[in-house]
C-alpha cells in the first residue's frame, strides 16, 4: 500500500513538472521569457504597428489634402526648359529662352541686369495679341534717345507672338520672332516660347496658375 | 472487495498516466505557440521598421511643405531623384551611385546640404556633410568623396539642381 502511494506521488510530481510551462532563454537575452511574456510582447508590437499605421494614414490624408489637380508650370532657367505638370505627370515640355544675364548701363548711371526672376510666381493675366511697350532699357541698349513715358512710339505690335501670360513686374511668358534662339539665354528677363507651345500653354493655363522658376 | 480495490487503483493509475500524457501534449503545443509568436514578432519588427521609415518620410514631406525651400528626394533603389518644392515636382532626374559600398550601407533619412562648391571649370559639387556628395558625372571620380557615398548626375540635370538648392536645403534618402 505504501509503495503504491509512493508511486502515485512520484507520477503526480512528474506530471506536474511536465505540465508546468517551461521558461526559455530569449535569444541572447539574459532574462527568462515565459510564454505569457512572449504573448504580451507580441501584443504590444501589434499595437505599436497599429498605432503607426493609423498615424501614417492620418499623415497621408493630410498630405493628400495639400495636393491639388491644378496644372502648374516649372521653368528651369539653367537648361532653358519649361514643363507643364499636373501632379506627377508632365503634360508639356518646351524649349524656351530666358534672361540673358547681361548688364546694360546708361550714361546717367541707370543700369539693368537682364535676368529671369526665380521663385514662386502666379499667372496674373492672359493676353491675346499682346503689345510690347518698349521700356527705357531697350532704347539705351540700342543707343537711342529715350522717349517720354507715354510716347506712342513705345508701342510695338507683333513681337510678342499671339499670346502672353502675365507674371507681374513686367515679366511675361510670350512668343518670339527669334525662334532660333530658343534654348539659350537671350531675353531681357521674360520667358520666350515657340508658337505651338505657347498656344498649348495659353489654352491650358488659368489665371492663378502657379509658375515655379528656378 | 480486494478485486474492487485493485480495479480502483488501476483506474487511478490510468488517470494519472493519461494526465501525464496530457501534460506532455500541452508542452508540445506551447513550443509550437512559442515558435509561432517568435515568428510573428520577427514579421512585426520588420513591419514596424517599415512603418517608421514611412512615417519619417511623411513627416519630412509635411515639414517641407510648410517651408519655402526646395528639396531633393533621392531613391537609391530606383536610382531616380526629384527636385521638389512644396510637394510639387520641379524636376525628375536619374543618377548613378559610387561602387565603393558606402551607398549600400545608407540608411533612409534626412540629410542637409552643408556646402556648395562652385568650381571655375563648372565642375560643381553638392556636399551633404560627411554623408553624401552629389556631382556631375565624370570619369575621374571626386576629390571630395574618398569614403563618402557619391551620386553622379548628367551635366544637364546637375547644373539646374546645383543652382536651385541653397546651402541648408534638405534631401531625403529612400531605399
Amino acid at each position: 500500500m505504501r509503495t503504491i502511494k509512493n508511486i502515485i506521488l512520484v507520477i503526480l510530481l512528474l506530471s506536474c513538472c511536465v505540465m508546468t510551462p517551461s521558461p526559455v532563454w530569449a535569444g541572447e537575452a539574459t532574462a527568462l521569457v515565459t510564454i505569457d511574456a512572449l504573448r504580451e510582447q507580441t501584443h504590444a508590437m501589434e499595437q505599436e504597428a497599429a498605432v503607426l499605421e493609423e498615424e501614417n494614414r492620418g499623415l497621408m490624408k493630410m498630405l493628400k489634402e495639400m495636393e491639388d489637380d491644378d496644372i502648374y508650370l516649372v521653368v528651369d532657367t539653367e537648361s532653358n526648359r519649361l514643363t507643364m505638370r499636373q501632379r506627377n505627370r508632365i503634360i508639356l515640355t518646351a524649349v524656351v529662352g530666358t534672361g540673358s544675364r547681361q548688364f546694360v548701363e546708361e550714361e546717367t548711371g541707370r543700369n539693368w541686369y537682364f535676368e529671369t526672376p526665380t521663385g514662386s510666381l502666379t499667372v496674373l493675366g492672359k493676353e491675346r495679341n499682346p503689345v510690347w511697350i518698349r521700356p527705357d532699357w531697350s532704347y539705351v541698349e540700342e543707343n537711342m534717345p529715350v522717349p517720354p513715358e507715354n510716347d506712342p512710339d513705345r508701342i510695338v505690335r507683333g513681337v510678342l507672338g499671339k499670346y502672353a501670360l502675365i507674371l507681374g513686374n513686367g515679366y511675361k511668358i510670350h512668343g518670339t520672332k527669334y525662334t532660333e534662339l530658343l534654348g539659350t539665354h537671350f531675353t531681357h528677363g521674360c520667358i520666350s516660347v515657340g508658337d505651338k507651345d505657347l498656344e498649348k500653354l495659353y489654352r491650358s493655363v488659368k489665371i492663378g496658375t502657379k509658375v515655379y522658376i528656378y | 472487495m480486494q478485486n474492487v480495490t485493485i480495479k480502483s487503483r488501476a483506474a487511478c493509475l490510468l488517470l494519472l498516466i493519461s494526465l501525464l500524457f496530457v501534460g506532455m501534449d500541452g508542452n508540445g503545443q506551447e513550443q509550437d505557440e512559442r515558435a509561432e509568436l517568435l515568428e510573428q514578432q520577427k514579421v512585426l519588427r520588420a513591419k514596424i521598421e517599415t512603418l517608421r521609415h514611412e512615417q519619417d518620410f511623411l513627416i519630412f514631406e509635411k515639414t517641407l511643405y510648410a517651408t519655402n525651400s526646395k528639396y531633393l528626394i533621392i531613391d537609391l533603389g530606383t536610382k531616380k531623384g526629384q527636385l521638389k518644392y512644396k510637394n510639387r515636382v520641379l524636376k525628375d532626374f536619374r543618377f548613378t551611385a559610387s561602387a565603393n559600398g558606402a551607398v549600400d550601407a545608407f540608411k533612409p533619412g534626412t540629410l542637409t546640404l552643408t556646402k556648395k562648391i562652385e568650381d571655375p571649370g563648372k565642375r560643381h559639387v553638392l556636399i551633404f556633410g560627411k554623408s553624401l556628395v552629389i556631382q556631375w558625372k565624370r570619369p575621374a571620380g571626386s576629390p571630395y568623396a574618398a569614403n563618402i557615398p557619391l551620386l553622379s548626375l548628367s551635366n544637364r540635370d546637375f547644373q539646374p539642381i546645383f543652382y536651385a538648392v541653397e546651402e541648408g536645403a534638405k534631401a531625403y534618402i529612400m531605399r
